[in-house]
């Protein structure tokens, strides 16, 4: 019993860094209906960031604010250099300049920095437990999950409070009567991207503290947890995003300490096979922003 | 009708798409094989051949990517079942006993030649094929649904992880199969007779009757449906024809490479093939080998510059400050701009959809001769579409209340009925694109309610859109061959009109190798009013014809909408705004008014009904 609860806290820990990925894919699957597969270079790009700050003797509480800055200024560069320009393309031609960007990004860092793994100190409390009645658990854990609670009410708020985002909620459920209603289609999609940057910013943090390097490849995992996420959470749906990732993260912990080696290995690749077969076999309940063609 | 049921015309669907391929096949392996002589060594050697094998992949990514415009991400997964499948079969067995000692199901003990070892492969990667198409299909894929990538990605993915962790039989990420064959791809004859077999399955199948339906299919599948066309079943021959060329390119890929690693065919074999694809042009198959040939001379280029500097092809920079770009790693950059590149400034690549043998055919070929209009043709028999007690409701709307009509195939007959009264919706039950509630469809008193709308079609209900949906970037004159292609195996009668037959009546002869796309907007009606004539029905069901249209045009319409009625013998059901229109062509209106028929009777006594007045003035029906 313990050890389930330890599991899932664990797992909770693991899967807020996936919700706050996976709410950033939704958010711009809202507003643009793309699957962004170059979300994990946000991760990439901020990832060097922090190595070349660590290498000029920052310390982790400069390099995090850091870390959030990159994200989104990367995310916005991306928007403005490549999507803005796929903007009224077909969802072909903008699944694949996601696809190729994510490729683009990690094949300059392979060039201009080297394929080399770039290894920096994690933070010294990184694998500092802590006692609650029975139950050790990670700080780390706890912090991960404190910092995304707070995030995500924060995001509610945005999201609910401001013009911008009622102007974005509209634009995930009607993009073209949104505008029509005068809402901004520029600032809302630029505030999409600057708002998935920042969550994939404060996921970014923890992500690099665990794993303590970057590498040019160091994207693909997290665009993959991300995409994961949000394809269980039902893609549009923010608060699906959230479940998602959070779902993903206990899976894998208790996935990976019931079964035996190998197979634990293959918790991705379980997960995105159950995917697959829900779009087979349930492909209604999942794409829940589709709509239906007027004919 | 006349033609063949597989390839519309022979010279131009069959003899001319043999004769490109040839020339097709000629240039690539010409140009490859030149530069080889020219360059010398086995480096570039091995280049050519891998491109031609890239190329073999590409054209099998092409049979599926391009015809159907389901984009797939698995195909280079389906590439890693072959690979794998052959390099089990085919390595020596002392060789497996030193790398996979443990492997199951006797497969240490298999030897096989390489031939078998390639056709076992696409055998099995066909039948797994045969069950993600089958998953596909339930998933609704279509161009551009998210429910494709995912599939197609989680193949990928999954077969990689499997790659990866099963090492009892794959030999995991280190060790991986290596051969001990001895033979290599050195003498290329059997690579030469795959690629050009390749190169001809392709183009024929692009022309082939289920080429043609799965490309209606990539530019509307609405559309599809509605004139006849099951899209899945199209899209899945698409998918086995084209898994088959990939297993065979797969495993000529592990053959020449020598051993079958998990990353051999992964992310970057699948970013290398999707870019030569695009860049060409991902519905043709010219563009498709195009894109390998300029791809493979980038990747080159790029890599000799990265690597030896910038003295390479005579171009000497010596001094000039260029090596940020001129460095190791170049090869992979260029790929990833490439894709971006071409995804902004040209998503259709560098030559969209032309194809090789379809130029010559416009050059060379015989010219067609200008057919006469179609004669019309007699009812013979009459059948009778009824509705009955049909309900709908949307939530807690309900659109439809009752809906009781009744038409023959003798006559022209008209649905009127001010916004929101529930015409297009009963034309969509009708046709089976939106389920009743309650209520039944029949046709010739058989039950038709809630059959899938292809089969309806098929039945001899077909139908046009009220926002006109063509097949946009086919030409005028393939619009009315895919109908009459549906119509010559599904329906039982034939009207003996052909496809220029139809195309001439509708006065689009001169257009007739045009994109749909291109055609103003009466053009578009008239053509797509020739495409449903194609399908020889029973009964055209016409969502407002007119709207849009000047007096003057609909008019005009009328008479069009008679003869073309008249061509295929085909009764008539049309909703229209325009009371001139509604006048001028029915024998008999039906009103409606808040899902129910209201009225009933000849034009004039239509227009006199009080209950009609009333209805479309918003006042009170005083009865």
């Amino acid at each position: 019993m313990t050890e389930l609860i330890q599991n899932v806290i664990d797992g909770l820990g693991r899967g807020s860094i996936y919700a706050l990925l996976a709410l950033g894919v939704a958010v711009i699957f809202g507003v643009m209906h793309l699957l962004n597969f170059a979300h994990g270079e946000l991760i990439t790009v901020s990832g060097y960031a922090a190595y070349a700050a660590f290498s000029t003797g920052w310390s982790w509480y400069l390099v995090a604010p850091l870390v959030i800055v990159v994200s989104i200024l990367t995310s916005l560069v991306i928007e403005r250099v490549a999507f803005s320009r796929v903007r009224n393309a077909s969802s072909f031609t903008q699944l694949l300049t996601s696809f190729g960007i994510h490729f683009l990004v990690s094949a300059m860092f392979v060039m201009y920095v080297g394929a080399r793994v770039k290894t920096f100190s994690e933070p010294s409390w990184i694998s500092d437990t802590t006692a609650i009645g029975p139950i050790t658990v990670e700080v780390f854990d706890l912090v991960v999950i404190a910092v995304t609670a707070v995030t995500l009410a924060a995001t509610v708020v945005i999201l609910q409070k401001t013009m911008f985002g009622l102007a974005l909620r509209a634009a995930a459920a009607d993009f073209d009567t949104a505008r029509l209603m005068g809402v901004d289609s520029d600032r809302v999609i630029r505030g999409a991207f600057a708002l998935s940057g920042a969550l994939a910013g404060i996921a970014g943090i923890f992500w690099l503290m665990r794993a303590g390097n970057t590498a040019p490849s160091s994207g693909i995992d997290p665009m993959l947890k991300g995409v994961l996420a949000a394809l269980i959470g039902g893609l549009g749906s923010l608060r699906g995003a959230v479940l998602g990732g959070l779902a993903l993260g206990v899976a894998e912990v208790v996935l990976r300490s019931q079964l035996p080696g190998t197979a634990a290995a293959l918790t991705d690749g379980v997960v995105f096979a159950l995917i697959a077969l829900l779009f087979i076999f349930r492909p209604q309940g999942l794409i829940t922003v589709s709509h239906a063609e007027r004919v | 009708m006349a033609s063949s049921q597989f390839f519309p015309s022979r010279d131009r669907d069959v003899a001319f798409p043999i004769l490109g391929s040839a020339l097709l096949f000629a240039a690539l392996v010409g140009a490859g094989l030149l530069y080889a002589a020219l360059q010398g060594g086995t480096a570039s050697q091995n280049l050519v051949t891998s491109m031609f094998i890239d190329a073999m992949m590409v054209v099998g990514l092409q049979i599926y990517v391009g015809n159907t415009g389901v984009f797939s991400f698995g195909h280079i997964g389906f590439g890693a079942i072959a690979g794998y499948t052959f390099a089990l079969l085919a390595i020596d067995p002392a060789d497996k006993l030193a790398r996979i000692p443990e492997a199951p199901f006797g497969l240490l003990d298999v030897n096989t030649s390489p031939v078998v070892a390639t056709l076992v492969a696409v055998v099995v990667t066909v039948l797994i094929a045969g069950v993600v198409g089958i998953g596909l299909a339930r998933s609704g894929a279509k161009s551009g649904s998210v429910s494709a990538t995912v599939i197609t990605l989680a193949l990928l993915f999954v077969t990689h992880e499997v790659a990866k962790s099963w090492t009892d039989v794959t030999g995991g990420d280190r060790a991986g199969l290596a051969f001990g064959i001895g033979d290599t791809l050195d003498g290329r004859l059997a690579l030469f007779l795959c690629l050009f077999a390749s190169i001809v399955v392709a183009r024929l199948f692009a022309q082939s009757r289920s080429g043609r339906l799965a490309q209606a299919a990539r530019e509307d599948n609405l559309a599809a449906r509605a004139m006849g066309i099951n899209p899945t079943v199209q899209q899945t021959i698409a998918l086995l024809l084209s898994v088959g060329v990939i297993a065979v390119a797969a495993s000529l890929r592990v053959y020449e490479v020598g051993s079958v690693l998990p990353n051999l065919f992964f992310f970057d074999y699948t970013l290398l093939t999707l870019v030569m694809l695009v860049v060409g042009g991902r519905n043709s198959v010219s563009g498709a080998l195009l894109g390998v040939a300029a791809i493979t001379a980038a990747r080159e280029l790029a890599r000799r510059l990265g690597s030896e500097g910038f003295e390479i092809f005579g171009i000497g920079l010596d001094g000039a400050p260029l090596d940020w770009i001129f460095r190791e790693g170049l090869p992979r950059v260029v790929l990833g701009f490439a894709m971006v590149g071409f995804m902004i400034w040209r998503p259709d690549g560098l030559i969209d959809d032309w194809e090789l043998d379809g130029w010559l055919h416009r050059r060379f070929g015989a010219k067609s001769s200008r057919p006469a209009s179609a004669e019309t043709l007699p009812v013979v028999e009459e059948h009778v579409l009824r509705t009955d007690e049909v309900v709908v409701d949307f939530g807690g709307f309900r659109a439809l209340d009752g809906a009781n009509i009744e038409a023959s195939n003798r006559e022209v007959v008209g649905l009127i009925g001010p916004n929101g009264a529930g015409k297009t919706t009963l034309v969509n039950v009708i046709t089976g694109m939106v389920e009743p509630t309650e209520g039944r469809v029949e046709l010739a008193g058989s039950d038709l309610t809630s059959a899938p709308s292809h089969e309806i079609a098929r039945a001899g209900l077909v139908r046009t859109f009220q926002n006109l949906r063509l097949f946009s970037s086919l030409t005028v004159r393939e619009n009315v061959e895919v109908s009459c292609l549906v119509a010559a195996s599904h329906r039982v009668h034939s009207t003996g009109v052909t496809a220029d037959e139809l195309v001439e009546t509708a006065g689009l002869w001169e257009h007739r190798d045009r994109r749909a796309s291109e055609l103003d907007y009466g053009n578009s009606r008239r053509l797509e009013l020739a495409r449903a004539a194609g399908m020889n029905p029973t009964f055209l069901l016409l969502d407002e014809p007119t709207s849009g249209m000047s007096d003057a045009e609909s008019l005009e319409m009328v008479e069009h909408v008679r003869r073309m009625a008249a061509t295929v013998g085909a009764g008539v059901l049309v909703i229209d705004h325009d009371l001139q229109f509604i006048v001028g062509i029915c024998d008999r209106v039906y009103c409606l008014d808040q899902g129910t028929v209201i009225s009933e009777g000849s034009p004039s006594e239509i227009q006199a009904d009080p209950a009609v007045q009333a209805a479309y003035l918003g006042t009170a029906a005083q009865t």
